[in-house]
């Protein structure tokens, strides 16, 4: 098959209802002329169109449309049609967009024009008290410390509900009141993590043996104990 | 009553106004379904089912386009879940349900059923789509830009889908052609044999 052939059959099919470009239904028509390949595959096609007019679907009998009425009204007795959609959703869909849009520009120029409130929350500063309580603290001795602190903490403690991973330890009374740093300077029990950061191995294992020392006395019990594990 | 007459009274909730609407067009919508899922029941079904969402969404219906154009939609798609749902697509024609009722003689009947027998199962070949084209524009007498406002995507996808579903027919049908031939040239063949 010639290149040009090969182009026009491609357009071929929609030739004989005209339904095609002007451009094309010229050159179609003067391609055929000449060209007994086309001719005798426009004859093919053309014949393709007669078989499937000719060959509708079978038409059902008169009983057939009785029985299919009745039982189309029986369903559309029982539907209720549906009330019309509102003109919000007849809206362009970039326009229904648009009210989400106009709220979060609000809100950014809120913030912007409040620059005393920031928009985001700061960033804490747990990670970097980390990365120094990690340059204090070598490995092996952090297992060691944290193997002594879970045989300090029974079961029971640990049913208590556990504060997010920051790297620090929490002591609650018995009643379940938070201990602040203020309440006891030598204990620390809120940033323990600068505390610890600051100190000798010698100083960290007389600040556990206070630690033990209350826990023993029952004056307050350890909430958690992720210090170690960051 | 004209189309849109109807349809205004059948958004008022006028029943009757509505099943005259289905009076007018179920033919054309069974023959569409037919076509698709060539099979007389689940046409039957689907049909159905076309006309009882069609008179539940009708309030949604703006009168913008042809509410014949807007039932063809509707109807393919069902039809279009249908198939998608019973993986139907490639199933084989049960060739046994068509009764071809000719007004000739049984001889003629006979040829005629084998046409018909012959063209279902190359239409079987077709994906849905092209299917729905090769019915909208022959059987409905759609343009290509009709087809497109009912199957979506554009006049020239239509115009492509169409040339497409032609030429397929034309090959399945040639095909089966030819494999008719082999088979009736083969008793005459061993007849040859057997004498020398």
């Amino acid at each position: 098959m010639k290149w040009r052939c090969a182009l026009i059959q491609r357009w071929l099919p929609a030739y004989p209802d005209g339904d095609l470009p002007s451009f094309w239904r010229e050159r179609i028509k003067s391609h055929l002329k000449g060209c007994p390949d086309c001719r005798e595959e426009l004859a093919g096609l053309e014949e393709v169109v007669r078989a499937v007019k000719t060959a509708p679907a079978p038409e059902p009998e008169p009983a057939f449309w009785d029985n299919f009425n009745r039982e189309l009204h029986l369903k559309l007795a029982q539907s209720v049609p549906a009330p019309a959609p509102s003109r919000f959703f007849r809206m362009p869909y970039y326009l229904v967009g648009a009210p989400a849009l106009a709220v979060l520009l609000l809100w950014v120029a809120f913030g912007y024009l409040k620059p005393d409130q920031p928009v985001l929350a700061p960033v804490p500063q747990v990670a970097k008290q980390e990365k120094a309580l990690e340059q204090m603290a070598p490995p092996p001795q952090v297992a060691k410390q944290e193997k002594a602190l879970e045989k300090m903490a029974p079961t029971p403690q640990a049913a208590a509900p556990v504060p997010e991973a920051t790297g620090s330890v929490v002591l609650v009374t018995k009643n379940g009141q938070e201990l602040s740093p203020d309440d006891d300077p030598d204990t620390l029990l809120g940033d323990l993590d600068t505390t610890l950061a600051g100190m000798s191995e010698k100083e960290k294992e007389d600040f556990l043996k206070q630690v033990r020392q209350h826990e023993k006395d029952g004056s307050c019990i350890r909430k958690s104990s992720t210090i170690f594990s960051a | 009553m004209t189309d849109p007459q109807l349809v205004a009274l059948a958004q008022q909730g006028d029943l009757p106004a509505f099943e005259e609407l289905v009076k007018k067009y179920q033919r054309e919508i069974y023959g569409l379904a037919y076509r698709l899922v060539l099979d007389a029941e689940e046409a039957k079904d689907l049909a159905q089912q076309a006309f009882l969402q069609a008179f539940v969404h009708i309030r949604g219906f703006r009168q913008q386009a042809q509410f014949r154009t807007w039932l063809f939609r509707i109807a393919i798609n069902q039809c279009y879940n249908y198939l998608k749902s019973k993986k139907k697509f490639g199933d084989p024609v049960d060739c046994e349900e068509f009764e071809v009722v000719g007004e000739g003689s049984p001889e003629e009947d006979l040829v005629a059923q084998e046409e018909h027998r012959r063209l279902y199962a190359a239409l079987d070949h077709l994906p849905a789509k092209q299917r729905a084209v090769i019915t909208l524009k022959l059987e409905q007498g759609l343009s290509y830009d009709e087809i497109s406002a009912v199957l979506g995507g554009t006049a020239g996808a239509a115009r492509v889908n169409y040339c497409q579903a032609l030429k397929t027919l034309k090959k399945y049908l040639q095909n089966e052609d030819e494999h008719e031939v082999a088979v009736r040239s083969y008793p005459k063949m061993v007849a040859r044999v057997s004498r020398r």
